[in-house]
């Protein structure tokens, strides 16, 4: 699927980038016709139980009262 | 002089120590080297000559006096210039940041000067470490000093350069999809990085928080030893940082590799990709090398290279957009092509789709520690190629992607790239050797049997 001018400055102002000249959105475009490409690569059987590899964690010491 | 150039740290520390070499000497020597051959690989970006000669001096009475610190008092070390040094900008290598004055070292540099290491200068990068080699920035690409106009590889191009060069026997560099391993592939010098959170990054320009590691980068395995010995340890206020025991680095670089267990990752260099045919063969022939020096070395399975290449490609999308989201709002014209390309590329990834980035990240490291479990570390390509020229752009393009570096980026485990001998052209190849998490020093142990048994790296570039 071919990504147009329109879907560039969409991604562009989603983004907050006020400031693509018409180079900075062709780039843009080729970042979305990349990233949809690696989308599909990823596997399609992760399953709700595999968390993320880097979980928030708190440390011992941030419970212990001042 | 040239004595002087290739002298490594260890045996350099040994005539500092004696009094034999004085620091002010030896810093002198590789100034009067660097401004010679500087003009022609722009390997710094600032070089801090008045303040190494002034450390050096200062050095010189503390060994004198019989207050030696240890192997790095006296010699001479480079940063990555995204690493900070307090009184010095700190540009990335880009126009963006190209004020940006450090107003505090960071904690490896800290750790580097309460070594008594002498702080040289502050070294190329590919810009934020993502975009390189680009010739639309202030200051131009280091140049590979193997072979006529070579790629030096990145994103710690300057490292690599200053060391194969003989401008400086120590340099630390960053690592978040291979950037030190790459350019000690394409160097033909030793960098390691290390297990994720064995060296803080605290003060380092982050690429991606979750890939990022700070590295050292030397010519020899000793040296990378006794670099690392410095650097390691727990930061509590880097986040990704982890409360490990530092063992002795150098206590069993001499032990051998008979009775090692050692895993070969064939399948990334002859399945995946195929590798250039001298950096596969030159692979094949470590591992026969090692098996005549005792170790079992046999083929394991990981998952497929493109699986790890997907899993960081996301991650550093996103997490460098959502760094540079503000800097790339107000000044997008100030970023070289290339790094605005890569880092635009993380506005277009959806959350969803990072986010199983990050649950495959976790899939591929339980993975690959299985396939570890029956060895005692792995040996792997680095590079799938030799250099290309730095001035053939789609040359560049096409190097960049080709290495199996990354999935130990994925699995935070410590890998290094070694010299693994030259093409017919005489240009660099590398080897990989992949360890346990904390592991640093099984990998120390086999890549200085290698060494010893091949003496790759005791060759410097033709003419230097």
């Amino acid at each position: 699927m071919a990504t147009n001018n329109d879907t560039a400055r969409e991604t562009a102002a989603a983004a907050r980038l006020s400031k693509l000249d018409t180079t900075h959105l062709s780039q843009l475009k080729r970042a979305i016709e990349s990233a949809r490409e690696l989308g599909d690569k990823l596997p399609k059987d992760l399953h709700y139980s595999e968390e993320i590899a880097l979980t928030f964690r708190l440390t011992a010491s941030a419970g212990r009262r001042p | 002089m040239t004595d002087l150039a290739f002298l490594g740290i260890a045996d350099a520390a040994d005539l500092i120590r004696a009094c034999k070499l004085s620091p002010v000497e030896y810093v002198l020597a590789l100034l009067d080297r660097i401004s010679r051959l500087d003009s022609r690989y722009h390997a710094f970006i600032h070089l801090t000559a008045d303040l190494a000669l002034s450390a050096a001096r200062q050095a010189e009475k503390e060994v004198a006096g019989g207050n030696w610190r240890g192997p790095l008092h006296g010699i001479p070390c480079g940063l990555k210039d995204i690493i900070d040094c307090a009184g010095l900008p700190t540009t990335a290598h880009s126009k963006v940041l190209a004020d940006n004055m450090a107003m505090a070292d960071a904690p490896v540099t800290l750790r580097l000067k309460a070594a008594g290491a002498i702080m040289t200068g502050k070294l190329a990068t590919h810009e934020f470490a993502i975009g390189g080699p680009s010739f639309d920035l202030p200051w131009p690409p280091a140049v590979n000093p193997w072979g006529g106009n070579h790629f030096p590889g990145g994103s710690s191009s300057g490292s690599g350069v200053a060391l194969a060069a003989g401008m400086l026997p120590a340099a630390l560099g960053t690592d978040t999809g291979g950037s030190v391993r790459n350019p000690a592939s394409m160097c033909g010098i030793t960098g390691l990085k290390p297990t994720y959170g064995r060296i803080s990054r605290r003060g380092v320009l982050p690429l991606a928080y979750s890939l990022d590691h700070v590295g050292p980068m030397t010519r020899t395995v000793r040296d990378n030893a006794l670099l690392l010995q410095v650097l390691a340890g727990h930061d509590p206020e880097d986040p990704g940082s982890a409360d490990q025991p530092v063992p002795d680095y150098s206590a069993d670089l001499e032990r051998g590799v008979k009775g090692l267990k050692l895993g070969l990752v064939r399948h990334f260099y002859a399945e995946d990709m195929q590798a250039h045919p001298e950096q596969a063969q030159a692979i094949d022939r470590a591992a026969k090398v090692l098996r005549g020096l005792g170790a079992e070395v046999r083929e394991i399975r990981l998952p497929p290279l493109q699986d790890y290449a997907t899993c960081t490609r996301i991650i550093i999308r996103c997490e460098a957009f959502a760094i540079h989201r503000r800097w790339l709002a107000e000044r997008p014209g100030d970023y070289g092509n290339l790094a605005r390309q890569r880092i635009l590329d993380g506005a277009a990834v959806s959350a969803a789709d990072y986010i199983d980035a990050l649950r495959l990240r976790g899939r591929l490291t339980r993975r690959t520690l299985e396939a570890f479990a029956g060895v005692d570390a792995a040996l792997t390509a680095s590079s799938m190629d030799p250099a290309c020229r730095i001035d053939d752009a789609e040359a560049c393009a096409r190097l960049y992607p080709r290495q199996a570096r990354q999935p130990f980026n994925v699995t935070g485990q410590p890998a290094m790239a070694i010299p693994a001998g030259f093409t017919q052209d005489g240009l660099p190849l590398s080897l990989q050797l992949i360890g346990h998490p904390w592991q640093e020093a099984m990998l120390y142990r086999i890549a200085r049997a290698y060494e010893r048994a091949t003496g790759w790296t005791e060759r410097h570039p033709p003419g230097l």
